[in-house]
C-alpha cells in the first residue's frame, strides 16, 4: 500500500488503556513508491540525490535510491494513529535508529509492541521495528499519550 | 530511600522536564509556582518519576496530591511497600 492509499479516519482503531497490556503488538505492511518519494521531496524540501537518483545512490554503494528515513517514521505514525492505540493517540516522543536502507518498491513492515503503560497518566511506551524480508532495517521507540475524556 | 535522596532525584527530574536548572524543589512547591507546569508537562513529570523510581501510581493517587511534599511521601511509601 502506498502512502497515497492510506486508510481513512473511519478505519482507525480505538484501543482503551485497559486493552493495552505490555506485549500487545500490531503492524502495518507497506511499500514506498516513487510517487511517495516525490511527494515527500516536495513536502520536506529534501532533494538529496541519495533519495531521488538511482544512479547517484548506486555510485555511493547503495542498490538504488534510499527511502527517506522520515517515511519509515511516517509509517510508524500510521501504525500509532490507526492501530496501536488508534484514534485517541497523541505522539509525545519518537526516536528511531536506522540500521539498513529500505529501497523504493521494497515490501516492508513496521511493528509496534507495548513496552510499558502508565495508568496514572495514560502514557504508553512502544517499541518500534521496521523489517523487510525478515531483516531489521530500523528500530526505535515512541511515547504515546492516550487522550482521555 | 530517605527524603533527601528522593528530593535530590526529583530535582534532577524537574530540571530536565522543565529545562530549568534554577528550580529549587521544596515540599511546598506546586504547579502554580512554575509557569511551564501545564497538563502535558505534568504528565511528563509523572512518567519521568515513575521511570526513575521504578514505581507505578494510580490516577487517583496522583490526582489527590497537593504539592511536591505529598508526592515525596507517596514515593517513599510506594518504595517501601
Amino acid at each position: 500500500m502506498s502512502i497515497a492509499e492510506a486508510p481513512a479516519l473511519a478505519d482507525a482503531a480505538t484501543l482503551a488503556l485497559n486493552e493495552l497490556a505490555e506485549g500487545h503488538s500490531a503492524s502495518v505492511d507497506f511499500t514506498i513508491t516513487h510517487d511517495d518519494m516525490r511527494a515527500f521531496a516536495v513536502i520536506s524540501g529534501d532533494r538529496n540525490p541519495l533519495h531521488t537518483d538511482d544512479t547517484f545512490a548506486r555510485s555511493k554503494g547503495f542498490e538504488g535510491a534510499v527511502v527517506y528515513g522520515a517515511l519509515l517514521v511516517a509509517k510508524a505514525s500510521q501504525l500509532i494513529g490507526m492501530k496501536l492505540p488508534g484514534r485517541d493517540a497523541v505522539w509525545a516522543s519518537v526516536s528511531m535508529e536506522f540500521r539498513k536502507p529500505l529501497y523504493v518498491n521494497q515490501a516492508a513492515q513496521v511493528e509496534g509492541t507495548v513496552a510499558g503503560v502508565s495508568v496514572s497518566t495514560g502514557m504508553i511506551e512502544l517499541k518500534l521495528s521496521v523489517r523487510a524480508a525478515g531483516k531489521l532495517l530500523a528500530k526505535g521507540q515512541a511515547e504515546v499519550l492516550l487522550a482521555q475524556p | 530511600m530517605d527524603n533527601q535522596a528522593i528530593y535530590d532525584r526529583l530535582t534532577e527530574i524537574f530540571h530536565d522536564v522543565f529545562d530549568d536548572d534554577s528550580i529549587v524543589v521544596t515540599p511546598e512547591l506546586t504547579a502554580s509556582d512554575i509557569d511551564e507546569w501545564d497538563s502535558l508537562t505534568h504528565i511528563r513529570l509523572v512518567v519521568s518519576i515513575e521511570r526513575s523510581f521504578h514505581l507505578k501510581f494510580s490516577a487517583a493517587e496522583v490526582g489527590r496530591l497537593k504539592n511536591v511534599g505529598e508526592f515525596v511521601e507517596l514515593i517513599r511509601m510506594k518504595a517501601a511497600a
